[in-house]
């Protein structure tokens, strides 16, 4: 035998034991922080409260609320068919979202909108659950100050304003009807269903062989 | 990073163009091989050229640990491979077939393909034989149905059917096939050599 | 300068093509998430000349109609164009070491041309049959199959090697 044979046996054993003690790698599934960045800056995850307000009174199968503010907040007030996943429980101790949300929000084909008060929180929720790995998720732009200064109490247009604008009004001013007539002080008690809802398959696994 | 199609990072127009240069290169390493030439792939059965079982022993431990490497270093997705289902009954039915396929007609299809390509008339009668083959398969379906999809365990690694780490499936593997190595090359020596 | 024929003779060292062979599936992997196949080609062009000559049968038979969509051909497959790549790479290669010849059928020397063309017919039908049964060839299925560590893959490697030193016995005549 030659001697480049036993070069290359001490080779490919050296790198099958070395396998062996390669470091216990993490698998958390995260996006690479250009994808995330990516994603950030592109502004189509905002939903407009007028949206909202029609998937709810169309009462959309494919959509679910979520209000990301503290449970106190959320039983004052929230928007009908919401769920509550407070920021604060969204991950645990490890930075990972918590398996009891994922069963939540990893649904194929549901249309997530968190909403706060403001977008703020909201928007961070996006980014946590868009970092690992979550789609379909939006945010109402403007959260509930918005939603109320919008769907609770519109603001009629000036007489000279465009005919859209009085259509939009008219919409908000059913909507607002819809919602309970202005008042903020209604409170919900539809929660989010306790369907049973089958996890999403597993994605874009290529098919193929032979 | 990978897989980079599926990833989006190459273009789906890209792919068949990969197909192409992907095959070229599958090819001319079989051809420069020997694969082309069944007498000399039939060696590995009768233990006078084991060209076979050290192209593709060899090929397999170099992609198994190459992905173990890649995974590591996340270069690579391992969840979105592709893993051949197991239907496990389907598996046996047809490892056997092929077995006797290979010993009868001396070549598998890939290795018939370069046989085609540089003209071997017995390898223009082995792809015609496939041809055949799948013909009959797929039109005698609704009978062997039950087989096709007898013992499913789906897309199930051997890590799971063995409980153990990849690392240790691929180092086992390494051990195995360089005790492979060494054992053909003693076998070799002993058996009467033919020229082919 | 060596003659032709001495030079016809010529292979690569089998543990180089082996391990040229690994990289090529490594970089396939990685490109593609799937390895490399080879009767998949064979499998997309039946299925297209059955869909051509009977639509309706292969429509509704349960096999071909696995591989018949509305948004895409079935020859419009990745293997079928790797097929079509093994042919250019396998004659480029033969081209270069002076194997390209014109048809001829290589054989025992204890058998006659023709029973080695009737076998080589059969062997191709039953590894056709087979390569279906095992969802993939010894490439799709064994070589990518061991490599991606399926089981299936693992297992066909194990059946189709461990069969055919099965029946290396009985068919002994045809090769040695």
């Amino acid at each position: 035998m030659n001697k480049t044979y036993y070069f290359l046996i001490a080779l490919t054993f050296a790198l099958g034991f070395g396998a062996l003690f390669l470091p216990e790698k993490s698998h958390t599934k995260e996006i690479t922080p250009e994808q995330l960045f990516y994603k950030m800056n592109n502004p189509s995850r905002f939903v407009t409260t007028d949206q909202v307000a029609r998937l709810i009174i169309e009462s959309d199968p494919a959509l679910l609320l979520v209000d990301a503010r503290s449970p106190d907040q959320y039983r004052l007030f929230s928007l009908p068919g919401a769920m509550n996943i407070p920021m604060k429980e969204l991950v645990d101790s490890n930075g990972i979202i918590c398996s009891k949300w994922v069963d939540y929000l990893d649904i194929e084909g549901l249309n997530v909108i968190f909403f706060s008060n403001s977008d703020v929180i909201a928007d961070q929720v996006w980014v946590i659950c868009t970092r690992h790995e979550l789609d379909n998720l939006y945010v109402m732009r403007g959260g509930l100050n918005t939603w109320a200064e919008t769907i609770l109490k519109p603001q009629k247009p000036f007489e000279s304003s465009p005919i859209e604008e009085f259509a939009l009004y008219d919409f908000r001013r059913g909507a607002c009807q819809y919602f309970g007539g202005g008042s903020i002080s209604i409170k919900s008690d539809v929660v989010a269903d306790p369907v049973p809802r089958i996890r999403r398959k597993k994605k874009t696994v290529v098919a193929g062989g032979c | 990073m990978g897989p980079l199609i599926s990833q989006g990072y190459i273009n789906q127009e890209w792919n068949f163009v990969i197909a192409l240069l992907l095959g070229v290169a599958f090819g001319y390493i079989l051809e420069a091989s020997g694969f082309s030439s069944s007498r000399k792939l039939a060696g590995v059965f009768y233990g006078y050229d084991f060209v076979v079982l050290r192209v593709f022993m060899t090929a397999a431990m170099v992609a198994m640990i190459g992905l173990v490497y890649f995974d590591h270093m996340n270069w690579i997705d391992i969840s979105k491979i592709f893993i051949l289902p197991t239907f496990l009954t389907s598996v046996i039915v047809g490892g056997v077939i092929m077995g006797l396929g290979f010993i009868m007609g001396g070549y598998c299809p890939g290795t018939s393909f370069t046989g085609v390509a540089i003209g071997k008339l017995d390898a223009v009668f082995f792809t015609a034989g496939l041809y055949l083959g799948i013909f009959i398969f797929s039109t005698a379906f609704p009978l062997i149905e039950g087989i096709y999809y007898g013992g499913e365990l789906g897309p199930v690694t051997v890590m799971e059917t063995f409980g153990i780490s990849r690392e240790l499936f691929a180092f086992l593997f390494i051990m195995a096939t360089l005790m492979a190595f060494f054992v053909v090359s003693l076998v070799q020596k002993r058996v009467k050599k033919i020229e082919v | 300068m060596k003659n032709l024929e001495e030079r016809s003779k010529q292979y690569l060292n089998p543990y180089f093509g082996g391990v040229l062979l690994g990289l090529l599936l490594l970089l396939t992997v990685y490109i593609t998430g799937r390895g490399l196949g080879a009767t998949g080609a064979i499998k997309s062009s039946i299925v297209t000349a059955v869909d051509r000559v009977a639509p309706t049968y292969a429509e509704n038979q349960a096999y071909y109609s696995k591989f018949l969509s509305d948004d895409h051909h079935p020859m419009s497959n990745w293997l079928v164009f790797e097929t079509i790549g093994i042919f250019v790479g396998a004659f480029l290669s033969g081209l270069i070491a002076g194997r390209v010849k014109k048809f001829r059928i290589e054989h025992s020397p204890k058998i006659t041309p023709k029973t080695r063309l009737i076998f080589a017919t059969l062997g191709g039908m039953l590894f056709g049959i087979g390569s279906q049964f095992g969802r993939g060839c010894t490439s799709g299925a064994a070589l990518s199959g061991t490599a991606t560590m399926a089981t299936a893959g693992f297992l066909a490697m194990m059946l189709i090697f461990g069969s055919g030193y099965l029946f290396a016995y009985f068919f002994r005549k045809l090769w040695i």
